[in-house]
């Protein structure tokens, strides 16, 4: 990706409207700490970890005022414990991806997502971090809170290709940081729910707070289409000839079924899941994402 | 509506073709990209309605094709007869097909196949071809048609000999069935390997003008071979028996690389030797056997490697033909034993072949006596009188007149003799006489020609006949004062030699000297015609044919035969070996 790519993910007028977001949210943290997020573990380190320049609402106490008597400019002391959560971005790019029906594909429509929530983390000040996966660990970037612009490079070259494995990929990506965090899953979820629930369970084990995005185009939801097709399974080249209008009901039933199974799996292991398509504005998925973490919030 | 080949309308079948295809290939054209079969394939699936044609106009087009492809190769034409859609005059094509040995390669065998049917598949309507197979001869296996599936069947039925390959042979019974059938303007086509040796006799062939003759090569740019080319056979005695040592000669050629083969020795049907040699990619070597006990009687051996693209020459059959003596019937007066001992004692010695003498009076050499002889020695007796012996020398037998001292003093001549015997010579007071020019080229000196010479010369002789030789006598060795010592006539097919050397220890130390030996072995072995049975035969291999003379060693015909006789064609090793297992091709 080129300097200007990050402004091709980030489209201003959907920034605006993040913007307005973030602030929502900011407001209904402010309470607890600088960012967004609680810190999981307040108190356990106080190590100086960088400034960062006064913004309106900070606490005017934690103004570093040797550097303000040196720069004559208001800069505030960040600690590693202090407020930032670390945010992982787990993102599937396997082939099954990389199916689109309208203008964007799924793997698109991933990416625009992560890049969003990560920008919006970032400004949040909280430390951001990249996974992407297929049938193993692709790219890995740790989580920082400078690497909002490698996170941004790494999307803008990811291709999507090869067989997915899930619930493989979450358990070892849970063993990446020994550090809790916030760890946001985009996949399309093509696995066994129970599978999928053992790899959320993993990273729940270790700590993290789990969402999960199960991006879906409208074409798998309704599965449209008239006459004799050969669909062709996109990751494994498997061939199967039949009549959609044949089994249409039926598949949406399954599919219905399928998203069902995993919310109520993974609500039950305290994970959130928000199930989309490309079809939906990325505003409303962001907005649904920061209405469930305030009610996580709340509870905690 | 009539067809030039109806049998493509079989093809019709092959209209079934376009509807399984149709059922089973239609969906597979553009198949649609899925992101996962997963849930679709939890959900049962009826393939019925795959199998229901619904694109009729498709399904139609596709056997249309096939129906008209089809109807294309089988020819139609409308209310013609096949004599009248020939507007072209008829060929007649005589295909010269070459089976040969070297044609047996797995390179070129099916190739040749192949350019045999597209010339009979090339032919139109109403044209004749005749086949013929050739090798160093040529078979007639059908003659012209105008139904090409026989001569199709022809060269189907065709497999490669073991023989060699003669064009003249092909070209003549070419031109042959061309005259018998009042062909006319004809064409022959010869396929074969082109193999150099087949051009011979080529050059006297005369082809009419008309006739137009067209080569189709099949002969491969390399031709991996490996082959038993010759064998060193030597008979060993041991005691009472003998044995047989072999050493074969093996060949590779265009090989891709060296490679490990085994070398059976077989002697009268039983393995009596192996050997693991590595043959180069390209090159010759020799595999030496152990002695191996020689049966009596006449034996058949073989020496083979395992069998490859031309299994044709990796066998060497031979014979090694029973160890029987030549007949010699000797006539000597009564008190000349002593003389006649060295000579006796001379032609015992030695194998390969050995000597039998019979010691017989002059008048015994009646026509039962000479029946099985293979020469006869008069040892200083004059020559019979009689049909008999005159008879048996032209019909091929071999005589030598050994002239004495009592010859010398008769001073008496024979028809049958080179000369006459006039007197003797005394070279006793210049210490004896030796031998001074000799013909060293002649067969009889051939043991003397390589620095032999020398010891024919360490001869001394104190006392010999001197002999006046006949104009049409051959001189084969003088003594140093300038007389005959060796005169050689030939008489009908059989041959004279008057000797004046003397073969006694008392007129010279002759038979005192190592040249003895060998030199009146070969004297015998001249004066009988003797040529060694070759062990085998080659493929193309020109040769003569057997002589009316008696062959003692093989039993048949001895080696001399008469001027112009040579005979091609044969057919296999002598001593009736299999056939089709010869040494080289060609």
């Amino acid at each position: 990706m080129t300097a200007s790519a990050p402004a091709g993910f980030l489209d201003p007028a959907l920034l605006a409207r993040i913007g307005d977001l973030a602030l929502l949210a900011r407001n209904v943290v402010d309470g607890f700490m600088h960012g967004l997020h609680r810190s999981r573990r307040v108190g356990l380190s106080l190590d100086f970890a960088e400034h960062r320049a006064y913004q309106p609402g900070d606490d005017i106490r934690r103004i570093d005022w040797r550097v303000y008597g040196r720069t004559d400019r208001y800069y505030v002391k960040e600690y590693e414990a202090d407020t930032n959560a670390g945010v992982t971005f787990a993102l599937d790019a396997s082939g099954s991806m990389d199916f689109g029906t309208g203008p964007v594909t799924k793997f698109d429509y991933g990416r625009f997502l992560v890049a969003s929530l990560a920008w919006l983390s970032q400004h949040q000040g909280d430390r951001v971090g990249l996974v992407t996966f297929s049938g193993d660990i692709l790219e890995v970037v740790p989580p920082s809170t400078r690497h909002l612009r490698l996170i941004l490079h790494t999307l803008g070259r990811a291709k999507a290709a090869g067989v997915g494995r899930l619930p493989t990929v979450l358990e070892r990506a849970a063993r990446l940081s020994t550090r809790a965090g916030i760890v946001v899953v985009v996949s399309d979820c093509y696995e066994d729910p129970a599978s999928v629930q053992h790899g959320i369970g993993a990273l729940r084990a270790r700590g993290h707070d789990v969402i999960l995005f199960h991006v879906l185009d409208p074409a798998e939801r309704d599965l449209p289409g008239e006459g004799a097709v050969t669909f062709e399974d996109a990751e494994t080249a498997e061939r199967l000839p039949l009549r959609p209008e044949a089994l249409r009901e039926k598949y949406q039933a399954e599919v219905a079924a399928h998203r069902a199974d995993l919310a109520q799996r993974l609500g039950r292991d305290g994970a959130d899941y928000v199930g989309l398509t490309t079809d939906q504005p990325l505003d409303r998925a962001l907005h649904t994402y920061l209405e469930r973490r305030l009610a996580a919030s709340r509870v905690r | 509506m009539n067809f030039l080949v109806p049998a493509f309308l079989a093809g019709f079948a092959a209209l079934a073709l376009p509807i399984l295809f149709h059922l089973r290939h239609r969906e597979r054209d553009r198949p649609h990209r899925f992101p996962s079969l997963m849930f679709l394939r939890r959900i049962p699936i009826r393939t019925s309605h795959r199998r229901r044609i619904t694109d009729w106009m498709l399904l139609l087009l596709r056997a249309a094709v096939v129906a008209l492809l089809v109807a294309a190769f089988a020819r139609p034409f409308l209310g013609r007869s096949t004599a009248q859609v020939t507007t072209e005059p008829s060929r007649s094509v005589v295909l010269l097909f070459d089976r040969s040995l070297s044609m047996g390669h797995s390179a070129v065998w099916p190739a040749a196949r192949d350019s045999a049917r597209r010339v009979v598949t090339s032919l139109g309507v109403g044209d004749r071809i005749a086949v013929v197979l050739f090798d160093d001869d040529a078979e007639v296996t059908q003659p012209f048609t105008a139904d090409h599936g026989l001569a199709s069947a022809a060269i189907e039925a065709a497999r490669p000999t073991s023989r060699g390959t003669r064009y003249a042979a092909a070209l003549r019974t070419a031109r042959r069935v061309v005259a018998d059938a009042n062909a006319g303007a004809a064409e022959v086509v010869v396929v074969t390997d082109l193999q150099r040796s087949g051009l011979e006799g080529l050059a006297g062939l005369e082809l009419p003008a008309e006739l137009n003759v067209r080569t189709i090569s099949v002969a491969p740019a390399k031709r991996p071979d490996a082959a038993v080319v010759g064998a060193d056979v030597q008979r060993i005695p041991d005691k009472d028996r003998s044995r047989l040592l072999v050493s074969a000669r093996l060949v590779s050629r265009d090989h891709a690389a060296a490679s490990r083969v085994t070398v059976a020795l077989t002697v009268s049907g039983r393995v009596s030797g192996t050997r693991e040699v590595n043959l180069p990619a390209d090159g010759a070597l020799s595999v030496a056997f152990d002695p191996v006990p020689l049966p009596a009687g006449r034996a058949r051996a073989s020496v083979a490697i395992q069998p490859d693209a031309l299994p044709g020459n990796d066998t060497l059959h031979f014979v090694v033909p029973a160890e029987e003596a030549l007949k010699v019937v000797l006539v000597a007066p009564g008190d000349a034993s002593d003389e006649t001992l060295f000579l006796e004692r001379a032609l015992s010695i030695g194998r390969a072949p050995a000597f039998r003498v019979m010691r017989r009076g002059a008048g015994a050499l009646d026509a039962a006596t000479l029946r099985d002889a293979a020469v006869v020695v008069l040892f200083d007796t004059p020559v019979p009188t009689g049909a008999a012996l005159d008879g048996w020398i032209r019909g091929g037998g071999g005589m030598i007149v050994a002239a004495g001292r009592r010859l010398a003093a008769r001073s008496g001549s024979s028809p049958v003799l080179p000369g006459s015997v006039r007197g003797a010579v005394e070279r006793i007071n210049d210490r004896g006489g030796a031998f001074g020019e000799v013909s060293l080229d002649h067969p009889v000196f051939t043991p003397f020609r390589e620095g032999g010479a020398a010891a024919l010369g360490a001869a001394r002789f104190l006392r010999y006949p001197r002999i006046n030789p006949d104009s049409g006598a051959e001189i084969l060795a003088r003594f140093d004062d300038g007389n005959p010592a060796l005169v050689e006539r030939t008489l009908g097919q059989g041959r004279v030699l008057l000797l004046a050397v003397p073969l006694d220890a008392v007129s010279g130390d002759f038979p005192l000297q190592p040249a003895f030996l060998p030199f009146l072995r070969r004297v015998t072995l001249h004066a009988v015609g003797y040529e060694p049975p070759p062990l085998w035969r080659t493929t193309g291999e020109t040769g003569s044919r057997r002589p009316r003379g008696v062959n003692p060693v093989s039993g048949g015909r001895h080696a001399r035969g008469r001027p112009g006789t040579a005979a091609r064609g044969l057919r296999g090793p002598p001593g009736g070996a299999p056939r089709g297992r010869l040494l080289r091709y060609v």
